[in-house]
């Protein structure tokens, strides 16, 4: 697929797709703005393809740090109390969901 | 406002006291009509601690997290937030004596170079009221030119802290990567944020970056080094430095008054003995493109914790199943900017798409890493414009694709890691409110020491830095 095939490819479609993985509900207006403006920015973006990055290996980091391991021990922690100051619906000690498992989950 | 050393002396000599400096802060910060402050701690309990910034004012960006107050990143995401923990440079602030003013707007969950994107309203630029500060961390760079506080931090992943230094003509420095630790601020795009400081001197910057760098075991990118010694070597002379100038930045795409105050600026440097060498950066052109690849994709995947469930806003709509209670409470909590990049970033990250931009991105990424190196090998610092306008007036970017071309000088330094600072170079020829403009130096990683000296000695023989706008308060 070339790059013009994927500008074209922006469509209501797709933005749903990308709305959805997002776990964003929009509306109709702003996904026709979407629309706009991801291809707008991806005829910016696309001058990526024009780089000759043939045989370079990506860099996820700056300093490409190794992993480093902590003694596994028992340090200070927050309390259950302070962890649920913050939920928007508490139950008891527990965050108040919406039903998840079986029906009408 | 005063520097942290000449408060340090009166404090000593008994001239004043933390006290009378916090009192006198506060009530600038209460009449303040740029809308820099979200938050203003005036009833807090005054600090007790003594140490390195005794008495020394500090406002905070509010994507940095304190037990003090809330901390919502500018979002109605997080309106209220109470965090129950210190960031682990707020801790170092408090310890060093510090007082902490208050929280200070920016763009949301830092995304944005014009802090227009604020669920809290607009900030204001000091030195014209109709113009922006610059972002993301524009609140605490209007709070620090309008001499609110002594010094502020923010956060920087693409030109955060040094854009709106440039725009609001003080100092805002970005460490090498890993030298601050990161914990507790609120994660936009990990591999390439860094909080860092805006001050009104060279030296400020140096002391409390000194108080705030070091190793923190609770950030897994926090360096194995100790905070380095910046201040000690701030007089040290520039003779034998090399400045490279990438000629192809002083380019009809920036304002012709901004290439003027670079090109004096050169030759201020060439005056005090330094050496000025040609590099050559042409992948500059790229790294924007580069940088609305991979702040993005690291962001949508950041901002993934924004459920509804465990803190933050869930939306009042009722019968909804889990996947609705996430995607409305998303929906209504995050402004446009913030979706934006989420989906932006979604998608470069999905199935089909990840090899042609994520990972190309990675790939352009090395080069712009490598590029510098070759750079660096020929001189000390690198020199040029922070940015291609001064201040634009608010409202006047409406396109996101013209905002995020803001930061075309400052992004690359993130996606390398290396540092950069923006120091006060020039103004406007306007007679009336004349503005800001910024000067961009970039060093190699953990050259910090180096870069401030060099930034230092510009501030020594310029007065840019001394001049500040008129007071509103």
């Amino acid at each position: 697929m070339n790059v013009n095939e994927q500008n074209e490819a922006m469509t209501t479609d797709v933005v749903r797709h990308v709305a959805k993985l997002s776990r964003l509900a929009l509306t109709d207006t702003e996904i026709e703005k979407t629309i706009e403006d991801l291809s707008s920015i991806f005829s910016h973006i696309d001058k990526l393809k024009e780089v000759d990055t043939a045989g370079v290996e990506p860099l996820d980091h700056p300093t490409e740090l190794l992993n480093r391991d902590r003694d596994d021990e028992i340090g200070a922690t927050l309390s259950q109390q302070q962890v649920l100051e913050n939920a928007p619906a508490v139950r008891d000690v527990y965050i108040d969901v919406p039903k998840v498992l079986g029906e009408g989950s | 406002m005063n520097s942290i050393t000449e408060i340090r002396d009166a404090i000593k000599s008994g001239e004043t006291t933390a006290m009378q400096i916090a009192d006198r802060c506060f009530s600038a910060i209460s009449n303040e009509p740029f809308n820099a402050f979200h938050e203003c701690w005036k009833d807090e309990e005054p600090n007790s601690a003594t140490g390195l910034l005794s008495g020394i004012t500090v406002a905070i960006k509010d994507n940095i997290v304190t037990k003090t107050g809330t901390t919502t990143c500018g979002s109605k995401m997080l309106e209220g937030y109470r965090s129950p923990f210190n960031a682990t440079v707020i801790d170092r602030l408090l310890e060093s004596g510090a007082t902490l003013v208050g929280k200070t707007n920016c763009d949301e969950f830092a995304m944005g170079s014009s802090t227009e994107h604020c669920a809290w309203g607009a900030v204001q630029n000091p030195w014209n009221r109709e113009c922006v500060p610059g972002g993301s961390s524009g609140g605490s760079a209007a709070a620090v030119a309008a001499g609110l506080c002594n010094v502020a931090l923010g956060s920087d992943t693409g030109g955060s802290i040094r854009q709106p230094a440039a725009l609001c003509g003080i100092v805002g420095y970005k460490p090498t990567y890993g030298l601050v630790s990161r914990y507790g601020l609120v994660a936009f795009a990990s591999s390439l944020d860094q909080i860092g400081v805006f001050s009104r001197s060279v030296r400020d910057a140096a002391i409390t970056t000194e108080v705030i760098a070091g190793f923190d075991p609770k950030d897994a990118t926090s360096v194995e080094k100790n905070a380095p010694n910046l201040e000690e070597t701030l007089d040290g002379s520039i003779e034998d430095v090399k400045i490279g100038v990438p000629l192809d930045f002083l380019n009809d795409r920036n304002d012709p008054e901004v290439n003027q105050a670079v090109k004096n600026a050169i030759n201020v440097y060439e005056k005090l003995g330094a050496t000025i060498v040609d590099v050559s950066l042409p992948l500059t052109d790229v790294g924007i493109s580069t940088y609305y690849v991979i702040a993005p994709a690291e962001a949508s995947s950041n901002l993934a914790r924004y459920d509804g469930i465990r803190y933050g806003h869930r939306t009042s709509k009722t019968g909804l199943d889990l996947f609705d209670l996430y995607a409305h409470s998303r929906a209504e909590g995050f402004g446009d900017e913030v979706k934006r990049r989420i989906m932006l970033g979604t998608y470069v990250l999905s199935s089909g798409y990840y090899d042609a931009y994520y990972n190309n991105a990675l790939k352009i990424r090395r080069l712009i890493s490598e590029e510098y190196a070759a750079a660096f090998e020929q001189c000390d610092v690198i020199l040029g414009p922070t940015t291609p306008t001064p201040a634009f007036k608010i409202g006047a970017k409406s396109d996101p694709v013209s905002m995020y071309l803001c930061d075309v000088y400052t992004a690359n330094t993130n996606i390398a890691g290396i540092c950069g600072i923006s120091i006060p170079c020039g103004f406007t020829n306007e007679s009336d409110k004349p503005l800001p403009i910024g000067m961009h130096l970039q060093g190699p990683a953990f050259s910090d020491a180096k870069l401030l000296q060099i930034a230092h000695a510009f501030e020594q023989a310029t007065d840019f830095h001394t001049q500040h706008p008129e007071s509103h308060v």
